[in-house]
């Protein structure tokens, strides 16, 4: 399990989250909404050990990510998917893919390479498996981003706004492949702006708001019409989304 | 009476001239290009003391003339330190540490280029700082710096001729011994100046390859 105790984060004097507490089980997917500047990447970052905390704790499988000796037993449980992809650009897909699993797992490159193969097959995408990032299209590259992280056969899969640099067509299908991972039982940390589509996949939805977790409910309560999304803040959100 | 006509036994000189400036530039390069990139490494971990240590030495190298640096290793050290060179130490300390200066430059330049973003993903899958710097940075740093690398060393091959005025018997002080003996120095700095000028074409040419190799499995767009 993921748990995020009493995490704080500032930069310089501005506080990004100030006392987040949240616990991710196995097999759940919670989505965390809430408007830009809220701290949701920070929040991503703190869970992967890009950023240090200023407090609190985040474990990952009782792993603290604050700790360099635990942070990378901490890693190899989790994996990130990036809104900008974050592709080596020197690297064709399969390389890219099959990089960690060669270099961290010590799986022998030409097992990691097939593997690469298989997860490209299923995402559709077998036909560019040799193409550079530069030569793929958005949703391609996602597409490639997202078999890197199941290449690492991770138990957790930590997602950031992967759709949004991505045109509605290219959203979907995307957002097909994570429908079938939750399906599976993938356990996910979502955020996210496709309210509706994190509706159909989440066992919770959280609610980010300057940095505090306002909102926590599983997610039939959540979208309850005296619920979570009946909070003036959260209404306000939910209508604006929807209007965009 | 002096003999003034050339003779076949000045073909071999020049090839001796010639092997020792190749030598000589070939060794420096070899060095240079170690530590610059070593130096690079220790910037851009911004290692304390080290980074700020050697971003002091690069500084000085590449502000001050090559010749004046061979005077002082070659004249300097013996005087202040009681340590003796010979000249092909000096020269061999002075290019290396010239090329080095450069290197650094253009090796931080190289890997700043390299998008961070990716570095992050990197570090977030698992791989080790080293493992960052052997498969994500070096590959794309060399892509980036082949051309300016080429550029300086042929320019570098060119510097080499300084190190004649202390002495080392390379291909200049061999067309200056031609040139004394047979007193017709526009043919002998002619051949001497062709035989650097196919060096450096050699240097150039090799780069130019190595580059189109470099980039050929890099078909990334904008760079
Ligand atoms: N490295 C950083 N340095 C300074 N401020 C940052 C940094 N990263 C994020 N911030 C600030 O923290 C706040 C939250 O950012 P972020 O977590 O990216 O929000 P979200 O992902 O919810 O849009 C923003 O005000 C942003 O400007
Ligand atoms: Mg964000």
């Amino acid at each position: 399990m993921i748990s995020v105790r009493g995490v704080r984060k500032a930069f310089g004097s501005a506080t990004v989250l100030d006392g987040i507490d949240l616990d991710v089980h196995s097999g759940e997917v919670v989505s965390i909404l809430g408007s830009s500047g809220s701290g949701k990447s920070t929040l991503i970052r703190c869970m992967n050990g890009l950023e240090k905390l200023d407090g609190g704790r985040i474990t990952i499988d009782d792993f603290d990510v604050s700790r360099p000796k635990e942070l990378s037993e901490a890693r190899k449980r989790s994996a990130t998917v990036f809104q900008l992809f974050n592709l080596y650009p020197h690297m064709t897909a399969v390389q890219n893919i099959a990089l960690a699993p060669v270099e961290v797992l010590k799986i022998p490159r030409k097992q990691a390479e097939a593997d690469a193969r298989t997860l490209l097959d299923s995402v559709g995408l077998s036909a560019r498996a040799d193409a550079f990032p530069a030569q793929l299209s958005g949703g391609q590259r996602q597409r490639v981003g997202i078999c890197r992280a199941l290449a690492m056969k991770p138990r957790y899969l930590l997602l950031d706004e992967i759709t949004s640099a991505l045109d509605p067509e290219m959203t979907s299908d995307v957002l097909a492949i994570l429908a079938k991972l939750a399906h599976d039982g993938t356990t996910m940390v979502f955020v996210t702006h496709e309210i509706e589509f994190a509706r159909t996949i989440s066992s919770r939805i959280v609610f980010l708001d300057k940095g505090q977790l306002v909102v926590d409910l599983p997610t039939a309560e959540f979208f309850a019409a005296d619920g979570g999304m009946a909070k003036p803040r959260i209404a306000q959100f939910l209508s604006k989304m929807r209007k965009d | 009476m002096r003999y003034t006509a050339f003779t076949s036994y000045d073909i071999i000189l020049l090839a001796q001239g010639l092997s020792v400036s190749l030598a000589l530039f070939l060794a420096t390069t070899i060095i240079g290009l170690f530590i610059g990139s070593l130096w690079a490494v220790i910037r851009f971990y911004r290692i304390p003391v080290l980074a700020q240590v050697v971003a002091v030495i690069a500084e000085v190298l590449k502000n001050s003339p090559v010749l004046v640096q061979l005077f002082l290793v070659f004249f300097g050290l013996p005087a202040f330190a009681k340590i003796n060179v010979t000249p092909v130490e000096a020269a061999v300390i002075t290019l290396s540490g010239n090329t080095a200066a450069f290197v650094y430059v253009i090796a931080v330049s190289a890997i700043e280029s390299i998008g961070r973003d990716q570095i992050e993903a990197a570090r977030v899958f698992g791989l080790s700082r080293w493992q960052v710097l052997r498969r994500i940075i070096a590959p794309q740093a060399m892509a980036f710096a082949i051309g300016p690398l080429t550029g300086l060393l042929v320019n570098q091959l060119q510097v080499t001729s300084l190190i004649s005025v202390i002495g080392v018997v390379d291909l200049t002080k061999i067309g200056n011994i031609l040139n004394l003996r047979t007193l017709k120095p526009f043919i002998v700095w002619a051949v001497v100046g062709g035989l650097y000028y196919v060096m450096a074409k050699l240097v150039a040419f090799g780069g130019a390859k190595l580059e189109k190799r470099l980039r050929a499995h890099t078909a990334w767009k904008g760079l």
